[in-house]
């Protein structure tokens, strides 16, 4: 329903401010076509949900290679015991308190790709989520973010505000950059803010007028963006919404992140990329094993990852959500019963399009000769080949040169996180 | 002198009318463009003074800012104490925050996704929001506008990233000792200032930079402990700075050199460095890190041996390379005039940085002086960025700032968080980085927060601005006149009209009507 009201918008609008800018784009937006997908399947539009554990997450012990004498060698006080272990292949298992997650492994909604990382070896947590974002290890000046650029790219949903939307109060630098995207601090209090809502509706009319009738330019074009997302979200009321089948999101930022990108998944309002922060995870001193630190901040992920899929239930054909941290810790714990910064980390997919139930990604081994420098998981796949693949199978993109600039992504090296 | 400012005024004066026949200003359209663009935007009354002034009077004023008297803001600085605190005395706060909470975890205390409400932590991040909020402070209440107008851009131009480890000590002395001292001086000196700038060494890395193989005269190999993680000692040249000083802050990225130059500076930088980053950070030349052998850059030999005046050499010739005035004249011209820079202000600024040796006061009055500033088609021609757009606001009402971060967090909101632009292209110029739907809402809400005084540390004095009056009409055309200086659409005038026709209360009204024309579409542009 809502779809076909936006097509609408969609060719009106546009014919306003941007024709003649890509006449492919404009009838297929017209017709509901999209390039990859029959027209019957409009309503499935794919999206991608990417979540960033900033702090440098500790893959050994999130996908734990239980199977190996040398990890519980390096690691005497903080190894996860193979008891506790939810093993998934013989040699790989689940962290215990992320446990909740293993129905959606059998179901083969989720994958884990292992010794993933950045072929620059910083060990700053500045630079290598800087490249991260950029999509251009060792570029310090890349002037936006590869989410942005992917959106720069592929035009289908550009007049729709939340296509591209960053949950938290800042645009992080992956949706830096001259596509629109929007960043949401709170749902509930996008738009004009007013304390009665008969307050709020005059306020946000006024406005509307004086920007329909005075605009110039750019200005013109995005404030009818506004006007149309607060209108929409009117429609939705994010005040009373109610995650579906029972799913309990934990309190806390990246449950309400994720709450509210399921609402606007469901809301259908056009999202096709979503941005959240996780924090937490630069685990120095008493990191824990089975317990601890670190099992807390992953109960928490676990949890989230599993109320949004139990809340998206049907809906979660169209997503994949895609976990990414900036590098991984080193093999063997240090002093204070942490780790320190490492290399190569491990990361997550999940959702209707994952090839899901496997450990993806060539493991190096855990054996010092193989290590980078001799004390981290070796990266085996660089990040920007997963990324490439969940934006080419997944979202359907083209020009993927252009979104990794110096990059020359290759199907070969994909690691197969999405189903063929 | 006085002749020849004189001849001057009646030289430009026939270049800018020249350059208006389409469409002349009057000279209080030419006073509300200078305050727009020199300044940021007028206070109440402004636009009067200055056009009685003369304008182009006012603007020399404004080139020379040490004349221009400044208690006001040289009073509200010293309620920041941060300005107290040299880059040691902070980086010892710092340190103390990073032990402090090291010492929590380890008795303990893992909940590591909460605040650090100690008071050391407390203070430290006072201390980062009050020096966010003292460039708002200053942009809203300094006569210097122009001089604030240029740390700003020069601020992006030679960006550095706040929360980057040992910048977050590096940066207020970065933006005091550096930046401003130099801002309306001559390029060369601010490029070397700002190469020898610990916050610049270690945001762009070049402190790490060394010749492959060096090794220093003291056990610094032996993996020392800094802050959190431990760093092996640096392995060879880092390119980084050397990069981005040709691509951003000097030659611009088609100024003609290559990969093989960029080497070659880095090469020529190895050994600047820094003593003790973590406590403090002074600028230190490493000679065992120098890279001895000969180098080459665009085609210029710089012989071997001789150490840190190689450095020196080569930022005063990039300093006055023609790609350098090409691309900083540029992008000077974007700031002033047009997003897209008109090739003859470009031209102009060119020539004046040649006859002056880039003193950035003689490039700044040939652009102003130039008929494409006055030009029609530049005439409000350009989106306020979000920190021009806040600050113009609270001149525009005659809010004065206190030390509370409450603007620079309204700055931040709408997109622009100050000093933390990550990549070191610093914020951009052009609108499409700033005009997005979502913004454009925020910057409604903060005009009608601002207009209803709901935005403590800067109440809106509007009796002064537009009284109140039971008359809507005196009261919209007061607005227009005060806020917009005259450029309120008739659209704008129906629809507050409309809007206040059902309000009785008038100090009701009149904070509606002014939220209206500042969250409006006319106050976004300059």
């Amino acid at each position: 329903m809502t779809i076909s009201r936006r097509v609408f918008v969609k060719s009106g609008g546009i014919a306003l401010f941007s024709v003649g800018l890509d006449p492919l784009f404009l009838a297929r937006a017209a017709l509901g076509l999209d390039r990859l997908s029959p027209p019957s399947t409009a309503l499935h539009r794919p999206i991608l949900v990417c979540l960033f554990q900033r702090g440098a997450v500790d893959g050994l012990n999130m996908i734990v290679p239980h199977g190996d004498p040398m990890y519980y060698r390096e690691r005497p006080r903080i190894a996860v015991p193979d008891t506790d272990v939810v093993d998934l292949d013989g040699y790989f298992g689940l962290h215990p308190r992320l446990a909740a997650l293993k129905p959606l492994w059998d179901a083969k909604r989720l994958a884990a790709i292992h010794a993933i990382g950045s072929p620059d070896a910083t060990r700053s947590h500045f630079d290598a989520q800087d490249y991260m974002e950029s999509g251009t290890p060792g570029v310090k000046a890349t002037p936006d973010g590869w989410l942005n650029r992917y959106c720069q790219h592929d035009r289908e949903h550009q007049d729709t505000p939340f296509r591209a939307v960053a949950f938290g109060p800042e645009l992080p630098r992956i949706l830096a950059g001259t596509a629109p995207s929007l960043a949401i601090a709170d749902l509930q209090a996008f738009g004009l803010r007013a304390p009665q809502p008969a307050a709020r509706d005059r306020l946000t009319r006024a406005f509307e007028e004086l920007y329909a009738g005075s605009a110039t330019g750019l200005l013109s074009a995005s404030s009818r963006e506004a006007f149309e997302a607060v209108q929409t979200l009117k429609r939705v009321d994010p005040t009373q919404y109610q995650p579906a089948n029972g799913a309990d999101y934990p309190r806390g930022k990246l449950g309400k992140a994720m709450l509210e990108i399921a609402q606007l998944i469901k809301a259908d309002v056009g999202l096709q990329v979503a941005f959240a922060d996780v924090t937490g995870w630069d685990t120095h001193v008493n990191q824990g094993a089975s317990e601890g630190q670190l099992a807390a901040r992953l109960a928490e992920l676990g949890q989230t990852l599993t109320a949004f899929a139990q809340d998206l239930g049907e809906k979660l054909e169209d997503v994949v959500v895609l976990t990414m941290s900036e590098f991984g810790r080193t093999v063997r714990e240090n002093g204070n019963s942490g780790t320190d910064h490492g290399h190569a980390t491990a990361m997550l997919v999940l959702g209707g399009p994952v090839n899901g139930g496997r450990v993806l990604g060539k493991w190096p081994g855990l054996d010092p000769a193989s290590r980078f420098e001799g004390r981290d998981v070796a990266v085996t796949t660089d990040f920007r080949d997963l990324f490439a693949e969940v934006l080419a199978r997944h979202l359907g993109a083209r020009d993927l040169s252009a979104i990794f600039p110096g990059f020359t992504p290759d199907p070969a090296r994909f690691p197969g996180a999405i189903s063929a | 002198m006085k002749t020849r400012v004189l001849l001057l005024i009646a030289t430009v004066a026939a270049r800018v009318a020249g350059a208006q026949r389409a469409a002349p200003l009057t000279p209080r359209d030419s006073a509300l463009h200078a305050l727009d663009r020199l300044a940021y935007g007028p206070r109440p009354g402004e636009i009067e003074r200055v056009a009685a002034a003369g304008v182009l009077r006012w603007i020399d004023a404004q080139l020379a800012p040490d004349k221009i008297d400044d208690d006001t803001v040289a009073r509200r600085e010293r309620e920041f104490d941060v300005l107290t605190y040299d880059r040691g005395d902070l980086a010892r706060l710092y340190a103390d925050v990073q032990r402090e909470r090291q010492e929590r975890k380890r008795m303990g205390d893992t909940a590591a996704d909460k605040p650090d409400d100690s008071p050391t932590a407390l203070k430290g991040r006072r201390f980062a929001a009050q020096v966010q909020q003292l460039a708002v402070v200053r942009a809203a209440l300094s006569e210097r506008q122009l001089y604030e107008v240029m740390v700003d851009f020069w601020t992006n131009h030679f960006n550095v990233y706040f929360a980057k480890g040992a910048d977050r000590f590096l940066t207020p002395d970065y933006i005091e000792h550096t930046i401003r001292p130099h801002a309306m001086g001559r390029f060369e000196d601010l490029l070397i200032a700002t190469a020898q700038s610990p916050a610049m060494l270690f945001y762009l890395d070049n402190w790490q930079s060394v010749a492959p193989g060096a090794s220093p005269p003291f056990p610094l190999s032996a993996r020392r402990r800094e802050g959190q993680g431990v760093r092996p000692a640096p392995k060879g040249i880092n390119e980084n700075y050397a990069r981005e000083l040709l691509e951003l802050h000097t030659l611009g990225v088609d100024g003609g050199y290559d990969q093989h130059d960029v080497i070659e500076v880095a090469r020529i930088f190895t050994g600047w460095s820094i003593r003790r980053p973590q406590q403090g950070a002074d600028f230190e030349f490493h000679d065992w890190a120098h890279d001895t052998g000969d180098k080459q850059v665009l085609g210029i030999a710089f012989e071997r041996g001789h150490g840190m005046d190689e450095g020196i050499q080569l930022l005063k010739r990039l300093a006055n390379h023609p790609a350098t005035m090409h691309h900083v004249s540029r992008k000077l011209c974007q700031r002033f005039v047009n997003d897209d820079p008109p090739d003859g202000c470009v031209d102009d600024a060119v020539a004046a940085w040649q006859r002056s040796h880039g003193d950035i006061r003689h490039v700044l009055r040939a652009i102003f002086h130039g008929p494409d500033f006055w030009a029609a088609a530049n005439i409000r021609a350009k989106v306020k960025t979000p920190l021009e757009f806040v600050v113009s606001a609270a001149r525009a009402v005659g809010a004065e700032p206190d030390t509370t971060p409450r603007l620079a967090q309204v700055v931040a909101r709408l997109g622009e968080p100050l000093y933390l632009h990550v990549a070191p292209d610093g914020y951009p110029e052009r609108e499409d980085a700033w005009v997005n739907s979502g913004a454009l809402l925020d910057r409604m809400n903060a005009a009608v927060a601002l207009a209803a005084g709901r935005l403590p540390g800067a109440v809106a004095t509007l009796d002064s601005v537009a009284p109140v009056t039971a008359d809507p009409e005196q009261l919209i055309a007061g607005i227009d006149d005060r806020i917009l200086g005259g450029t309120m659409s008739q659209n704008t005038k129906r629809v507050i009209a409309e809007q206040l026709s059902d309000i009785t209360d008038p100090v009701q009204a009149r904070a509606l009507a002014v939220g209206l024309a500042i969250g409006g579409p006319e106050f976004q542009r300059q």
